[in-house]
């Protein structure tokens, strides 16, 4: 047994020198500093043991960028897996053309996402496309174009975010559903189940590991969201983000012991969504 | 067979970690340089200037890194407070502070003091009696007028707004010509530039930030508020609002009469061979002409410098009367800090230029210290309660003055 | 009758998924001295020039070369090393086993803007700050892909690897020749995430690089990005020419998607 256990640990070698020697002085560094008054610039700084988080939680900003981040969270997460799978059922089976369709499905995935913002942001503004669409659907857009209006700024980035999604995603929905074995839906046909029955019993549940997995890193990624704040809005209007306020307070502010304090806050929202959803599916394995 | 070429894989990837970009010194100087000024038009002759300085002086050289506008100051601060910093540093006006009196600059007050008077600029660079940061580059902002919109609203060719009545009524002729046609380009809450547009009609109404001896906040004094008032008006019956860049384009386009900017955008003008009856003028304060924002690229050498005196040259150099010439000619820049550069035909030549050469001249920075970046978050968001979220402009003044006082007593 | 239907919702949705890369690449060909209203895409005016432009002055090409050197080689040691260690996770016990797993989601939980600094200061003190292994070594194993191919693992029965384990073949053995097969899509879908996610990636190398002979293709292109205006002929044409690799990798792995698990594997 013990040579079974060496032979695991040298599997897991590349994983555990990885992170012993870069990402463990990081995540030490940063979670020490979340209870410091750090400043970067400073040569000195203290120990201030809960502080920052208690200070946190009477942090308007803060507060308001975590309402934020948990609107975009729900608001792009279930219509993503929704249309993902969609997107993956239409093009599952051979047609003709399939392979154009999944490709430019899949093509929003590919891009930069800085481009992308970049992009959006001129067609989300007065007089770019997604606005004269709006106008000829007769949606009236805001004045001053999607991005520069609070009722409108957080959502058009939400939109875009989804748009760019559901590809990647659709590919691995793809890759769930060439795994469930034909013989199962054989087997329902000849014991006369309709389509949706299939669907229900057969397609759900097997895709259950990879809906998780899809989860898990749609959930982890999406609570971070920066980039397109960063590029879109700088933040205004109603989009700041946690990370964009974790940015902002750290790398512009200089309160860097405050942001690692924040960044902690946040990784343990996401640690206790994604646990929920281990629970939720209650799956061992996934795909 | 897979495994082999996994491994060897690894190996390439081992052996390529020993390359990269390192230079070694055989008996030179060497400095590292971080600037951001990467756009094809004029990183060449920034390069000039590099190859002329090492010709010049054969035991130093001197390496480019290009930074990039959107991200560039974030690497700087990571460099600066790991204590990684390059020899020579490109700042922006609002960043030296940050820099300045945490003690990461080598003081070059010695060697640059006998020359002060021959530049503009020196403040955001000055911190405790020592300056830090030599100015490089400047930039304020005019009024830009389109004169086909002014003259089909009634005015003379050579009609210029001199005070806010007159740019007021101005405003109003011209965004009455159509639906689609405003009299002012208004700035959305736009980080780092709604409130440079606003400076100038509250400095022009001799409104301060802050008291002489900073120990309070003047911003929501009589003369501050009106200020506000009027550039409220200004905005909410002529003003298209919009980011900037999209302004611009519409004024370019011809559906804006009035828009404040700065010399990037007779650059613009030039480059894209834009036909516009173009007029521009110096910001109107309430009766005359008053003071516009003004910001600048600065230069400053790293304490932890080893070759401070090579890199202090490399400075001066750049920062000379020929070279800030040459680059203002490559960059179609109107605001060099050098004084006598200033006198060159080149800045009378070129249509417009003058404007800003006048305008540098009555033109302000805020008190830019190591709590700016507060005082900027706190302007601007008084300006953006009062213009676009409906909040009193008497109160959002006042709530600024608070935090802003907060903020210096601690 | 529904087979109409279907195509019609399927150009709909590839109309709205194609556009704005439409928009982006119609961008591109707008003459580099600019003269046109970006937005305008039904404009008959269009040149290739910029195309030309972006090989001849500058730098691009060797930016592409090294973000295809590194992607390639970051894409290659993740097939192996997540492979080997989400085998390890799935199938061994070991001392710490659950620590190991855990650390894995943990690390995509603490946003990169915090761990930069620290891992910029360990990047700098190895000294491989501004050379290839900051770009690479860091990225080796990717998190998600060791994810990624443990829960894969976890759903594959294992009866073939006993039975080649009773008939005395070695671990490595088993490791590369019996499981590594079985393992196609999860590799395949892995080869496309990470060569994604690194190609894309900005701010580890801006921050991580400096000079242009390290400088990877999304640093370059962010340097299109002026200061008071986007040069957006160029950055569009680069980001168009950047789409391809990816495009190239997708159109190659997809077929191990498609091709799905092998008959071997059974799920009751």
């Amino acid at each position: 047994m013990t040579t079974r256990k060496l032979t695991g640990l040298l599997f897991a070698s590349p994983w555990i020198v990885s992170f012993l020697v870069f990402w463990l002085f990081p995540l030490l560094y940063s979670l020490v500093l979340g209870f410091t008054d750090y400043r970067l610039m400073s040569s000195s700084y203290h120990w201030v043991g809960f502080d920052n988080f208690i200070a946190l939680f009477s942090d308007a900003t803060f507060m308001s960028s975590l309402v934020h981040t948990f609107v975009f969270v729900l608001g792009t997460i279930p219509v993503t897996t929704v249309v993902a799978l969609a997107l993956a059922l239409l093009v599952e089976r051979q047609f003709p053309g399939r392979t154009l369709f999944r490709s430019g499905f899949f093509m929003p995935s590919i891009t930069s996402m800085i481009v992308i913002a970049l992009v959006f942001t001129n067609l989300y503004s007065r007089g770019g496309y997604i606005y004269l669409l709006a106008e000829m659907l007769g949606i009236s857009p805001p004045e001053n174009g999607f991005l520069l209006s609070n009722s409108t700024a957080l959502l058009s980035i939400m939109a875009m975010d989804i748009w760019m999604s559901v590809g990647y995603y659709m590919l691995l929905f793809l890759a769930g559903l060439k795994s469930i074995p034909k013989e199962l839906y054989e087997a329902a046909e000849v014991a006369g189940a309709g389509s949706w029955r299939k669907f229900r019993s057969i397609t759900l549940p097997l895709l259950k590991p990879v809906a998780l997995f899809i989860l898990v890193i749609n959930t982890i990624k999406s609570f971070q969201v920066f980039v397109e704040i960063f590029v879109m809005t700088k933040g205004k209007y109603g989009t700041s983000t946690a990370v964009f306020f974790i940015y902002e307070t750290g790398l512009n502010k200089f309160e860097f012991g405050y942001a690692s304090a924040a960044a902690y806050v946040l990784f343990l929202i996401i640690a206790i969504f994604s646990l929920a959803q281990f629970r939720l599916f209650r799956q061992r394995s996934i795909w | 067979m897979k495994h082999i070429l996994f491994l060897s894989i690894i190996a390439l990837a081992l052996l390529l970690s020993c390359s990269g970009g390192e230079q070694t010194v055989n008996g030179k100087a060497t400095l590292e340089m971080w600037q951001f000024w990467t756009d094809p038009a004029i990183r060449p002759t920034i390069e000039q200037m590099v190859a002329d300085f090492e010709s010049q002086n054969p035991d130093i050289k001197v390496n480019l890194t290009d930074l990039t506008w959107a991200n560039g100051h974030e690497k700087i601060v990571m460099a600066f407070s790991s204590n990684t910093a390059p020899d020579i540093v490109e700042l922006g006006s609002d960043w030296v502070p940050e820099f300045s009196t945490a003690g990461k600059l080598a003081d070059i007050t010695a060697d640059v003091l006998p020359d002060t008077a021959q530049f503009y600029g020196w403040t955001p660079g000055i911190h405790d009696n020592t300056i830090y940061a030599m100015p490089w580059i400047l930039g304020t902002r005019v009024l830009y007028v389109n004169k086909t919109l002014m003259k089909r609203a009634g005015y003379e060719d050579n009609f210029v707004p001199l005070n806010w009545p007159q740019l007021k009524e101005m405003c109003y002729k011209i965004d009455s010509l159509g639906k689609d046609i405003y009299g002012f380009g208004s700035n959305a809450a736009e980080k780092h530039r709604l409130y440079k547009k606003f400076l100038p009609f509250f400095w022009a109404n001799r409104a301060r930030i802050m008291s002489r001896d900073r120990s309070f906040s003047t911003i929501a004094s009589d003369r501050g508020y009106a200020a506000l008032l009027y550039y409220k008006d200004l905005c909410d019956s002529t003003g298209m609002v919009d980011t900037q860049r999209r302004l611009e384009d519409a004024f370019l386009d011809g559906k804006i009469g009035a828009v404040i900017s700065g010399d990037w955008l007779l650059k613009r003008i030039h480059n894209e061979q834009i036909e516009i009856d173009l007029a521009t003028s110096l910001i109107p304060g309430p009766q005359y002409p008053g003071p516009s924002f003004v910001g600048g690229e600065y230069l400053a050498i790293s304490e932890q410098c080893q070759h401070k005196a090579a890199a202090l040259k490399f400075v001066r150099f750049i920062t000379n009367t020929e070279n800030q010439l040459r680059f203002c000619r490559a960059n179609f820049s109107a605001n060099p800090s050098s004084k006598t550069a200033a006198d060159d035909s080149f800045f009378v030549e070129t249509p417009h230029f003058q404007t800003f050469v006048k305008q540098l001249g009555l033109s302000r920075m805020p008190v830019i210290d190591e709590h700016w970046v507060y005082v900027e978050d706190i302007i601007e968001t008084a300006l953006e309660k009062a213009l676009y979220q409906g909040a009193p402009p008497a109160q959002s003044l006042y709530e600024a003055k608070l935090e802003i006082e907060k903020l210096y007593k601690e | 009758m529904v087979r109409a239907v279907k195509y019609v919702v399927l150009i709909a949705i590839l109309a709205i998924m194609v556009f704005p890369l439409a928009w982006m690449f119609r961008v591109s060909l707008i003459p580099p001295s600019g003269g046109l209203a970006i937005g305008d895409f039904f404009s008959p005016v269009f040149t290739l020039a910029i195309y030309t432009d972006i090989f001849t002055s500058g730098n691009m090409l060797k930016y592409f070369i090294n973000s295809v050197i590194v992607g390639v080689i970051v894409t290659g040691g993740n097939i192996l090393f997540c492979f080997m260690v989400g085998y390890a996770l799935s199938r061994y016990r070991f001392v710490g086993r659950s620590f190991w797993f855990y650390s894995i989601i943990f690390v995509l939980m603490i946003p990169a803007h915090i761990i930069i600094i620290p891992l910029y200061l360990l990047v700098y003190h190895l000294g491989l700050y501004d050379t290839y292994g900051a770009l690479i070594l860091p990225f080796l194993v990717n998190p998600i892909g060791v994810f990624l191919v443990k829960q894969y693992i976890d759903s594959l029965p294992t009866a073939v690897e006993e039975a080649a384990r009773i008939d005395g073949a070695g671990e490595l053995r088993i490791l590369f020749r019996i499981v590594m097969p079985l393992c196609r899509p999860a590799l395949a879908v892995l080869a496309i995430q990470v060569f994604l996610t690194n190609w894309n990636s900005f701010l580890f190398p801006f921050i991580l690089t400096s000079s242009e002979a390290v400088r990877t293709l999304p640093v370059g292109l962010a340097l299109y990005q002026g200061h008071q205006a986007i040069d957006w002929p160029h950055l569009m044409a680069g980001s168009s020419l950047a789409v391809i690799p990816v495009l190239v990798l997708f159109l190659f792995f997809q077929r191990h998607i498609i091709s799905g698990i092998t008959s071997g594997a059974i799920k009751q």
